[in-house]
């Protein structure tokens, strides 16, 4: 069985392809190997130096501590704004004051379809 | 113990380690690679990339040769799958798309040995050469491979089996 392996084995070897004369150096591989190491390192640390940047930006932004309370001047409030009486808005052509001219008020006893006019 | 060329981010694995073998691994990547140059010496560039990094550490568990071995293994695997994605997605929206086609290089010897190979499952095939040609042991070509020792023998007898049939039955055809 051992021997049987071993021809096997042989036999397999002699048939199997050979690396070939394309087999590129060591030296060469590992330069180029060492050339791809550094350019992804140098991506790494572009990438790692934006994020930062935008990282601190939104941190500056949205992280700010309030600059202090502040209070609102009851003065400067009435200047920004106005009242007006809703009758005045909704009577614009006002025509007697209800408060100093009194209207007459009809005063009739005449019923007219059941009801006093 | 650091030898004095280890590399930075894997202080087990020392460069001048790395060139001593570096002829096998190419090997290896050449097969992984359906025999192409080009691809294996990118995969070749890529598995120093990461040792380089430290991304694939080695801590000495086994010997360097198989680990390094495991990682070429391994990135062609991925890389495999990624092709298989794309194609994949291809064929699901039906798109004509122009596939880059990979030029592989005939295999120099043709003979029966080397067709009998090629004709053995992925994981039989494998074990052959990592066993046969590259020298591991069962053992080690299994952790290579990624799977249990005994799963590495039953591939291993069952490639013996399987080739000793075909050669034979091409003995007897000749």
């Amino acid at each position: 069985m051992q021997n049987s392996d071993k021809g096997l084995r042989d036999q397999v070897r002699q048939g199997w392809v050979s690396n070939g004369d394309a087999e590129p150096s060591f030296e060469t591989t590992w330069q180029a190997a060492q050339q791809r190491h550094a350019a992804g390192r140098q991506h790494y640390r572009r990438f790692a130096g934006a994020a930062a940047v935008v990282a601190a930006v939104v941190i500056a932004m949205y992280a700010q501590p309030p600059a202090g309370e502040t209070y609102i001047e009851v003065a400067d409030l009435l200047e920004s704004t106005y009242w007006t009486a809703p009758s005045d808005a909704l009577l614009p052509d006002r025509q007697f004051d209800i408060y100093q001219d009194m209207p007459v008020i009809f005063e009739s006893t005449k019923p007219a379809g059941g009801a006093l006019l | 113990m650091r030898d004095s060329d280890a590399l930075d981010n894997n202080p087990h694995i020392s460069r001048s380690a790395l060139e001593a073998i570096h002829s096998q691994v190419y090997g290896w990547a050449f097969s992984r690679c359906d025999f192409d140059h080009a691809t294996a010496e990118d995969l070749m560039q890529q598995a120093y990339v990461e040792l380089l990094s430290g991304n694939a550490r080695f801590d000495n568990k086994s010997t360097l040769r198989t680990f390094v071995f495991s990682v070429v293994q391994n990135l062609a695997r991925s890389r495999f799958r990624r092709v298989s994605s794309r194609l994949r997605l291809v064929k699901k929206y039906h798109r004509e798309s122009t596939v880059e086609h990979v030029e592989t290089t005939e295999p120099p010897a043709d003979d029966g040995v080397w067709r009998a190979v090629r004709a053995l499952p992925a994981r039989q095939r494998d074990i052959i050469e990592l066993v046969f040609c590259r020298e591991l042991t069962i053992e080690q070509a299994s952790a290579v491979m990624g799977v249990t020792t005994g799963t590495g023998r039953v591939h291993y007898d069952r490639a013996k089996k399987a080739l000793r049939e075909r050669l034979q039955d091409w003995a007897e055809e000749e």
